[in-house]
């Protein structure tokens, strides 16, 4: 058995090795290669350009924007999703108020929480477009049914309000799985710790702050560094739903967006790839700056 | 300085129509150490968790000194726990650990700290108060769930097995310094266990429970001396009394042809009732002798014998009315008999216990 060890390891792992050399890691190593190049795309020859894709990016304004769009939406996509998912996953949980178990109906909560997960992104945007429509959507008529007419607006056309509209969708969409994700975790955290906590004379909000986040944390911290690849992403749904896509005057423009339009409506491949190769080290630098910044020693049951 | 007072209190989890804990009276007296004891399921945890605050009570009422807890949040009690699985804060160190309760009070940093010390250093864990509950042994775990009770100065103390998780040996230590921390400290303790020994040996008084009825409560000696049903009787004891079920006739109890005379009143008692001329009748293991042919004993084949040193326990069984009857005596070292031998069992008069056959209550 010991000596066919090698052979069995080899044999099991080649197909899907080759697999991922093929599909995955060449595909990066000539985004790398032709980030460096002004490759249009079609020409059968690429040019070597130096750092020079890399230097004009940071004078391209609609780069810059979208830049600061996914900046933006770093900032306030993973915290509300997670201030949003904790919230019901505890009162799911442990929101009655004798804290003994979660809120009346909270099964069903749960399954209903799920829904937009199992909607495609492209469902979501074509959705919200007529939610976000103006004259007959769903906001400004709820808005008006409710006597808040004077907050009506054509949502997705005005600059200041498109950005915030397209991270309410994210936010709506993401929100439920880690409702289910949180609440899982939560129910894991030992009964009689909880009921410890209790005899302590630990409310609601005490036993959340000082019991049930701690426990959690971990599975907080991997959510928060999925949200925010969702959040540097984007792309299908400000290409769906936004008008331009990416408008009204650049203001939902996100990386991904300017990338696909640099590549496909102008042919600079080279340059592409090079916005292309700055997201993944934006993504990269991300989740190792989340994972370090938030690391608390892991809670362990004794 | 508490006492406690469980008043017809029920228990009825949803979706059974059987109470877990049927209309449990007991009264506890301030100070007084009390042992909740039975097989699993009896409803001696869910009467605790009652007292606790953790079970609704779904009639009758529990009350804390005069006042009736039965419907206050658990915080409202003043009441401390130890669980069987000491649940304590794993992300807290010890410290923190035993100081929780007093820091959701906001009592100041400096009485947290001195109560906290005093604790650590009552149950020698002062050099531990850094560490997290998983760099602990199992019996220093136990004592910060014990500190943790303690630095509460709680009115009542509730604890659920506290010794179930300890090694046999380290359990018998911590048995004695419960009860004397107990003792010292003289607050209300109700403790639950499904050991009798630990029940005999640290309770001022026990109530033993079965399927959610309360059969006794006493002190650990009218228990073992007069156990009120079979129950008791055959729960209380280690190794467990003979309880045998027989014939009554107008002498006393039939064992196969050795009669056991019982008083004329015990007899009349036993017919009443349904007693259909049995008669239920214990004898301890430490309460009979081995006599010789023809002593008037019961014959007892000998199957067994288990030498402790300074005793020996002989296990047999006997054949009469049609059955085969198990027994168990104790005896000196010296005369320990064969295996396979006969020996003539011969219960000590006066010490025998008579229940009734079809109500098992106690008759003598």
């Amino acid at each position: 058995m010991r000596h066919g060890k090698n052979r069995f390891l080899i044999g099991a792992l080649a197909a899907p090795l080759l697999l991922y050399g093929v599909f995955v890691v060449s595909p990066y190593a000539q985004a790398f290669y032709l980030a460096f190049t002004d490759w249009n795309g079609l020409s059968g020859q690429a040019g070597a350009v130096g750092f020079e894709n890399f230097t004009s990016l940071w004078s391209d304004d609609l780069f810059l924007s979208a830049l600061r769009n996914n900046g933006l939406m770093l900032l306030v996509v993973p915290l509300i999703t997670i201030v949003l998912a904790l919230f019901f996953a505890a009162m799911l949980t442990m929101g009655r108020s004798d804290q003994r178990g979660g809120i009346r109906g909270s099964r069903a909560y749960r399954i209903v929480y799920f829904f937009p997960q199992l909607l495609s992104v492209a469902i979501l945007g074509v959705l919200f477009q007529f939610v976000f429509t103006p004259n007959n959507g769903l906001l400004n008529g709820v808005l008006e049914a409710v006597g808040l007419g004077s907050f009506t607006r054509s949502w997705l056309a005005e600059p200041a309000w498109a950005l915030p509209a397209v991270m309410a969708v994210m936010i709506w969409a993401a929100v439920g799985f880690y409702v289910v994700l949180f609440a899982a975790a939560m129910e894991s955290i030992p009964r009689d710790v909880l009921e410890a906590a209790r005899l302590d004379g630990a409310g609601r909000l005490a036993t959340f702050r000082r019991i049930t986040l701690p426990f959690v944390w971990d599975t907080v911290q991997v959510a928060y560094v999925y949200l925010g690849i969702l959040a540097l992403d984007g792309f299908a749904l400000v290409q769906i739903m936004t008008v331009g896509p990416g408008g009204p005057n650049n203001s939902t423009e996100v990386i991904g967006l300017t990338l696909y339009r640099a590549a496909f409506t102008y042919g600079e491949f080279g340059y592409a790839s090079a916005m292309g190769v700055t997201l993944f080290f934006l993504t990269l630098t991300l989740t190792a700056v989340a994972l370090r910044a938030t690391r608390r020693e892991r809670v362990e049951v004794a | 300085m508490a006492t406690v007072t469980y008043s017809g209190a029920t228990r009825i989890y949803p979706g059974s129509e059987k109470p877990a804990v049927d209309k449990l009276d007991i009264e506890i007296q301030d100070g007084e150490f009390l042992v909740l004891v039975g097989p699993s399921g009896c409803g001696k945890s869910t009467s605790l968790r009652m007292l606790a605050g953790l079970e609704e009570v779904d009639e009758g009422s529990i009350y804390i000194n005069d006042t009736d807890v039965s419907n206050l949040p658990p915080k409202s009690r003043d009441i401390a726990m130890v669980f069987q699985n000491y649940a304590l804060y794993p992300h807290m160190s010890v410290f923190d650990n035993m100081a929780f309760a007093l820091k959701l009070r906001r009592m100041p940093k400096a009485d947290i700290k001195q109560r906290v010390e005093d604790a650590a250093k009552l149950l020698d864990l002062s050099d531990y108060l850094g560490r997290k509950p998983k760099a602990l042994s199992g019996g220093q775990r136990q004592r910060v769930a014990m500190g943790r009770a303690i630095v509460r100065e709680p009115q009542v103390f509730l604890m659920d097995e506290p010794l179930s998780n300890l090694d046999a040996k380290l359990r018998v230590q911590t048995r004695s310094q419960i009860a004397s921390l107990q003792k010292r400290l003289g607050i209300t303790t109700v403790y639950v266990t499904h050991d009798q020994i630990e029940a005999m040996t640290m309770g001022h008084r026990i109530a033993v429970m079965k399927d959610g009825l309360l059969q006794q409560c006493d002190t650990p000696r009218t228990l073992y001396e007069k156990p009120g049903n079979t129950f008791v009787a055959g729960f209380i004891g280690s190794p467990a009394m003979n309880l045998k079920t027989v014939s009554l006739t107008e002498a006393g109890a039939l064992f196969g042809d050795v009669t056991l005379p019982l008083s004329r009143e015990v007899r009349d008692a036993a017919t009443q009732d349904g007693g259909d001329q049995q008669v239920t009748v214990g004898f301890r293991p430490e309460h009979c002798k081995l006599g010789a042919e023809g002593s008037g004993g019961i014959p007892v084949e000998v199957d067994l014998v288990e030498e402790l040193g300074s005793e020996a326990y002989v296990y047999g069984h006997a054949a009469y009315n049609d059955s085969s009857e198990r027994f168990v005596v104790r005896t000196e070292s010296a005369h320990v008999p064969r295996l396979s031998e006969t020996v003539y069992v011969v219960p000590e008069p006066g010490h025998e216990h008579v229940f009734h056959a079809s109500t098992g209550q106690r008759l003598n």
